[in-house]
């Protein structure tokens, strides 16, 4: 017992002597809490599983990861939650499905936190493709103003099915959509089954799943959704660059650029927030700059990690894990939408498709 | 292939390996027994460590951990009564019933023995799936899911017990509470009277702990003495791997659904064990023994529900389409490696999935065989009286249930839930419809929508839609023929003497209300969300109606069951109350405080424990429950007080 109580004492002073700065690293010792606000399982909560390893690895002080969930209210829950209640203090990160991103962006009345008053810590994001059954006789993107009989299967609210539809409305397609599907997984089994003759899939389950059938003759892709560079220039897809973007796609129909557009700001907002700079991660406002350094830092050695560039190809999906501080005020500027664009996205989605969002 | 499942076979001569997967089926077995607690958090608690190991160690001990929580899981349900999983509620009907028989040794060894061989069923049924898996999973679409989803809510239709219109009740009540949350294709959130809690809809986990667990616990209390009214535990289990030899066509047929409810990207391991439950029921010609300890209501779910996550691999693994959250655990793990799920996953990888297939089989073994070494021990459980092992069992329900969103909408809705299940059980309504209702509301309705978004009315001519239409119709049609051949034979029943019944009043008024206000609410939902609910409340709010009537006459009954005496009443809402008190001081105090204070009030209270071992008992149960809960990395109530300081 006395041992013990020793033990427990010298653990206390342990944790508490540790000098601020200078002998001992910031997270010597601690533990990070990721808050992922949705349930087991989901892409946003394996993405951050799979980084843990890595963080605990290059932080300095070598702190124990460990990922909580707290799903509810279509991710609004577990991110008020962090809003709320995290310290700042460096412990308690908040990872940002695209839901949450969303939710923030057309000002759900339910949302609590605010992003563009967190600090980033890395983030990272994917492009995704459009692709038809290849028995829509559809060889080009461009075909897609003038076919009929289209139709796409999507989950309700749609999620990052959102940034389809506005592309679909920037070039003037009507494809029909059904709503309902669990996720896009079961709708792309429709889609294979012959019930949905029109698809839209992340970057990563294009290459995996639906590339053999292409090469089957049974798929004919179309187009991506394009990249932002780090000039915020909408760019072609790195993960798939034979294919033409959305925007180039409208050139091609209307021999016009679309900037300026009010389609095209809803679009190319959701592209940021949704895809480009889909999954983030996040620390409160205030936190002081020392936790915030060591995680920046340990980015950086994250990305010169062979291990991590060799796995990074498939977690991050082909794309970087950039480090917060080179996009914060990117991605910021990107959340914060106008009223008109915010206006335009909701009433697309209630009055066309019958969708909150 | 064969050469590839020996090599596989091989990686297993390697001890280092064989005892990763022995530390796997170790984690399974542990979390499985917990209430509450699933294969998420046995994959959860692995993944932060198989990064430093190869592919082929961490898929064994990733699978040998999935594999046996659906063994270990029916420990508590039948001994406790309170569900190890969502999927083991089945095993609390017909298993608690016949460990308060005391026959607890027969139920476990009938459970643990199907559970075996439905897992080496869903195993074998793996192997000889993965080359045709992909016309198998893709031959049936849209209509043919609904169609089974409807088959699974039409099974309710043969629990329903002596009184029809209490269990329909039940049934349409499940519904309805499946009902809140999102609407799956219309803008609306159902009853979530602006509760971001319950946004998301009513988490399964809750509502198998509330409507089995705390009801049982509390009525256990209620009737004081130990679990076990007969005593005898050593002479069941021989008894029990007879009845399976008795019943192994019925171990089969439960494996297969469970297969089929895996491979099926609409149902899922919960619904495919009820599907295994009401098919055993449905087509069983003696139905009497059901619901009090019918060993048959045993051997089919668990042989199932170990073969669901074989069935699930399929989806999961060939197109990236996991069936459940441990399944997408386990592709999340694998994509570490490499390792992509898809359509070349079976050219590129097949040594993997081999080694998969062999540490699902060696897992469900080694699960099986150490359950069947443990339960003697545990089954004495039934034998302690019982009032001493009620404050740990509730704390642990309660901290299986918070886990869900870690808020205290958990604690809450387990409550009412659980008061919602005791009421249900003192007044002869049966459980297992609302189950049934609340897990496949969800999904019939989404496949509803999408079914005739797509198809209009076309698919009501599809082939598959006829033939499953047609198993869904015939047992109704054959208990309507031989209902009127029985009436003509039979003579009048005798009329039962007129009861008070205030308890079965209460709950029929409150059910009322519930409907009428449901319908109310209804009213101003957007035109795609009215549908199913309006289904639910309609018929529901009607019957509700017949039920008061019925009982204000004296002539709802319990079946031939006593209805419980007014101390039996009593003592059951003062259990609720003191419950209340708990989870009160949980919200108000924090996990440890509110835990150690609960256990010793009701140590030294109702169990009459002296100061001396009631103290050391909580202390000890505190220390354990805190160890295994930092081992699994439980997420403790702060508390109102934690959080000011």
């Amino acid at each position: 017992m006395r041992t013990l109580v020793m033990a427990a004492v010298l653990t206390v002073v342990g944790l508490w002597g540790t000098p601020a700065s200078g002998q001992a690293p910031y997270y010597a010792g601690k533990t990070i809490e990721i808050i992922v606000p949705t349930a087991v399982g989901g892409p946003s909560d394996i993405l951050n599983r799979s980084l843990a390893p890595f963080l605990e690895k290059h932080i300095a002080g070598n702190p124990t990861v460990r990922i909580r969930n707290i799903p509810g209210g279509g991710t609004v829950l577990g991110s008020n939650w962090f809003a709320v209640n995290a310290k700042p203090d460096g412990l308690t990160l908040l990872a940002s499905p695209v839901g949450s991103k969303i939710a923030y962006m057309v000002e759900n009345p339910a949302v609590r936190y605010d992003f563009r008053k967190f600090k980033l810590v890395a983030i990272s994001g994917s492009g995704a493709v459009f692709y038809v059954s290849s028995r829509t006789g559809i060889r080009q993107a461009a075909d897609l103003v003038r076919a009929q009989g289209l139709v796409m299967g999507s989950p309700s609210p749609p999620g990052n099915v959102l940034t389809a539809l506005l592309a679909f409305e920037l070039l003037g397609a009507n494809p029909r959509v059904v709503f309902g599907f669990e996720g896009v997984g079961p709708a792309r089994l429709a889609f294979e089954r012959g019930e949905l003759n029109l698809d839209f899939q992340a970057t990563i389950v294009y290459v995996t799943q639906v590339l053999p059938l292409v090469r089957e003759g049974k798929a004919t892709p179309l187009m991506t959704l394009g990249y932002i560079d780090e000039r915020g220039q909408i760019v072609r897809d790195p993960a798939v660059p034979d294919l033409p973007t959305v925007y180039e796609v409208y050139q091609q129909l209307h021999g016009r650029k679309p900037d300026g557009l009010l389609r095209w700001k809803a679009f190319r907002a959701t592209v940021a927030a949704a895809w480009v700079y889909g999954r983030g991660l996040w620390l409160p406002e205030g936190t002081p700059p020392e936790p915030l350094r060591a995680l920046h830092q340990a980015i950086d050695r994250m990305n010169q990690d062979r291990d991590f560039q060799e796995q990074a190809r498939r977690l991050l999906e082909g794309y970087a894990l950039i480090r917060g501080d080179l996009v914060e005020s990117q991605v910021h500027r990107g959340l914060g939408v106008t009223l008109d664009v915010r206006k335009f996205i909701r009433d697309l989605m209630f009055q066309k498709y019958g969708q909150a969002i | 292939m064969l050469e590839a499942a020996l090599t596989a076979l091989g990686i297993f001569t390697d001890p280092g390996r064989l005892a990763l997967l022995f530390a796997g089926v170790a984690a399974g077995l542990i979390v499985g027994v917990l209430p509450g607690m699933g294969g998420i958090v046995a994959v959860s608690l692995i993944l932060p460590y198989i990064y430093k190991l190869d592919a082929m160690a961490a898929a064994a001990v990733l699978t040998g951990a999935l594999a046996v929580v659906h063994t270990s899981d029916t420990i508590t349900s039948v001994l406790i009564g309170a569900p190890g999983s969502a999927a083991a509620a089945t095993s609390v009907i017909e298993g608690h019933a016949l460990a308060k028989q005391g026959q607890a040794a027969r139920a476990l060894a009938a459970a643990f023995l199907s559970s075996l061989v439905g897992g080496l069923i869903g195993a074998l049924g793996l192997t000889l799936a993965i080359p045709i898996a992909r016309p198998l999973v893709l031959a049936l679409g849209s209509p043919e899911l609904f169609m089974l989803t409807a088959l699974g809510v039409s099974y309710a239709g043969s629990l329903l017990g002596k009184e029809a219109r209490k269990g329909l009740l039940a049934g349409l009540l499940g519904i309805l509470l499946g009902m809140v949350g999102p609407s799956p294709a219309a803008a609306q959130v159902r009853f979530d009277f602006g509760r971001l809690y319950l946004m998301d809809g009513i988490p399964l986990v809750v509502v198998a702990l509330g409507i089995f667990g705390i009801a049982e616990v509390i009525a256990l209390l209620a009737r004081g003495g130990a679990i076990a009214s007969a005593t005898g535990v050593g002479v069941g289990w021989l008894q029990g791997i007879r009845d399976v030899l008795q019943h192994r066509w019925l171990v089969l047929r439960g494996a297969l659904i469970g297969v089929w409810a895996g491979i099926l990207p609409a149902l899922g391991a919960t619904a495919g064990t009820w599907m295994a439950y009401g098919h055993v029921v449905a087509a069983s010609r003696d139905r009497s023994r059901f619901g009090k300890g019918d060993i048959r209501g045993i051997i089919a779910p668990e042989a199932a529900n170990n073969a669901v996550a074989a069935g699930d691999l399929i989806p999961t693994l060939l197109f990236w389409v996991p069936g459940s959250a441990s399944a997408a655990l386990l592709v999340g793990a694998l994509l570490r490696y490499g390792i992509l799920p898809g359509p070349r996953i079976v050219t590129e990888h097949l040594p993997l999935i081999y080694v998969i297939i062999w540490s699902y089989a060696i897992a469900n073994v080694l699960g099986a065989g150490t359950c069947f070494a443990v339960s003697p021990a545990l089954a004495r459980i039934t034998y302690v009286p019982f009032v001493r092992l009620a404050a740990p069992v509730l704390i642990a329900i309660a901290l299986g249930a918070y886990q869900t969103t870690q808020d205290m909408g958990d604690l809450v809705a387990l409550f009412l839930l659980g008061l919602l299940g005791w009421m249900m059980s003192k007044s002869g309504w049966p459980r297992a419809p609302l189950l049934i209702g609340f897990v496949l509301a969800g999904p019939m309705e989404r496949y509803f929508v999408i079914t005739t978004n797509l198809y209009g009315f076309a698919w009501l001519a599809r082939p598959g839609v006829v033939i499953i239409g047609a198993i869904l119709v015939a047992p109704f049609v054959w208990g309507l023929w031989s209902s009127i051949r029985r009436r003509r034979a039979a003579e009048p029943a005798a009329q039962a003497p007129p009861r008070r019944m205030p308890l079965d009043l209460a709950l029929s008024l409150a059910v009322l209300a519930i409907f009428a206000g449901a319908l109310g609410m209804i009213r101003g939902f957007v035109p795609g969300a009215r549908l199913m609910p309006l289904v639910a409340a309609t018929p529901g709010l009607v019957l509700a109606a017949v039920q008061v009537v019925r009982v204000l006459q004296g002539r709802s009954t319990m079946g031939d069951e006593e209805p419980p005496s007014q101390a039996d009443r009593r003592a059951g809402l003062f259990g609720f109350a003191v419950l209340a008190g708990f989870f009160t001081l949980l919200w108000l105090a924090g996990f440890h405080p509110a835990a150690a204070a609960f256990m010793l009030v009701f140590l030294l209270g109702p169990a009459r424990m002296r100061p001396g071992p009631a103290l050391l008992f909580t202390a000890a149960t505190i220390a354990t429950i805190t160890g295994l809960g930092a081992l699994l990395g439980v997420h403790w109530p702060p508390g109102l007080v934690g959080r000011w300081l």
